[in-house]
């Protein structure tokens, strides 16, 4: 039978082919793509913006600096690097080409246009020859890959050596009461906030199951280790709700 | 504005052309502007370019014969 040796992987809490799951993650980002940033106000409780200051703490952008944003969509992350770096440049990659062309409507895509590219593309096949970046980011975008040790392995190669890898992402909290405290929430408030102001509970269910089967701090860590980066190192954000993970490629 | 969306055909960047390679075979892409796409010979495949953002999936490509 031709589907034995099929491969299956999550999708939220469905166990869904391999091959499906690009599909039902492009569907759920095109119909959320406009509301992204209500999406992520929702998800963290507005926190997010103050994880990404975190993030940016953390990357320290500088001018010159070459820079690729994976699942970087709306632009946000790639303005913060610009705004941190005027002299850096930063390229924009997307699985879904309206979240690329939400981004470039934005105002400050105008004023940076010149530091800038946008490409529709996939995070496990990148566009892009070996060596060729000194910072990868990826913001609350790995979880949603198909073979995340895939993408880890591409940004290795993209990198240039002394090139620095840094995600951010949904994480785990480290004790169980409070986990369970927001897994309730998670699971019972979100869905039901994404109905009310996106009209859009589907996309918002898988969101919250993609985030609870995401791997741990330290199992995620031990991945990037896998790819071949080194000196990796996490830091929580607010308590585990969020945590930024950092690798270099030595 | 008059133009319509077909015809609205935003010149593709020559820096990102230059930082561009066939995400299957990793090697270099030729620039077909007239049909506004970048080909892939080592992998028979031409990459779309819409509103000058460059396609790079495989199955957003066209097969070469």
């Amino acid at each position: 039978m031709s589907d034995a040796d099929s491969k299956t992987t999550h999708f939220g809490a469905r166990t869904v082919r391999e091959e499906e799951k690009a599909g039902l993650v492009h569907g759920v980002f095109s119909s959320v793509a406009n509301r992204y940033d209500v999406m992520n106000d929702v998800m963290s409780m507005g926190i997010h913006r103050l994880w990404k200051d975190a993030m940016m703490d953390w990357l320290a952008p500088r001018d010159g600096m070459r820079s690729l944003d994976v699942a970087g969509g709306t632009g946000d992350i790639a303005f913060r690097i610009l705004k941190r770096a005027p002299g850096a440049s930063v390229t924009v990659l997307d699985l879904t080409e309206d979240m690329l062309i939400e981004g470039q409507r934005r105002a400050e895509a105008e004023s940076f246009a010149d530091r800038l590219d946008w490409v529709v593309g996939d995070a496990m096949a990148l566009p892009f020859e070996a060596n060729s970046f000194d910072t990868y980011t990826i913001s609350f975008g790995i979880r949603n890959v198909t073979r995340v040790q895939d993408a880890l392995d591409e940004a290795y190669r993209v990198l240039k050596p002394g090139g620095r890898l840094v995600v951010l992402e949904f994480s785990q909290l480290p004790s169980r009461p409070l986990q369970k405290a927001y897994d309730l929430y998670s699971f019972n408030v979100i869905p039901r906030m994404g109905q009310a102001i996106a009209n859009d509970r589907d996309s918002y269910q898988y969101l919250v199951e993609s985030i609870r089967n995401f791997p741990d701090q330290d199992s995620f860590a031990g991945m990037i280790r896998q790819a071949g980066f080194g000196q990796v190192k996490y830091r929580n954000l607010s308590m585990g709700i969020a945590a930024l993970h950092s690798g270099w490629k030595i | 504005m008059s133009d319509s969306e077909e015809e609205r055909v935003q010149p593709l960047d020559r820096r990102v052309l230059e930082a561009l390679v066939c995400p299957r075979t990793q090697t270099v892409l030729s620039y077909d502007a007239a049909r506004q796409e970048l080909v892939s010979r080592a992998a028979g495949l031409a990459f779309p370019i819409r509103n000058g953002i460059p396609i790079m999936l495989i199955d957003e490509a066209r097969r070469l014969d």
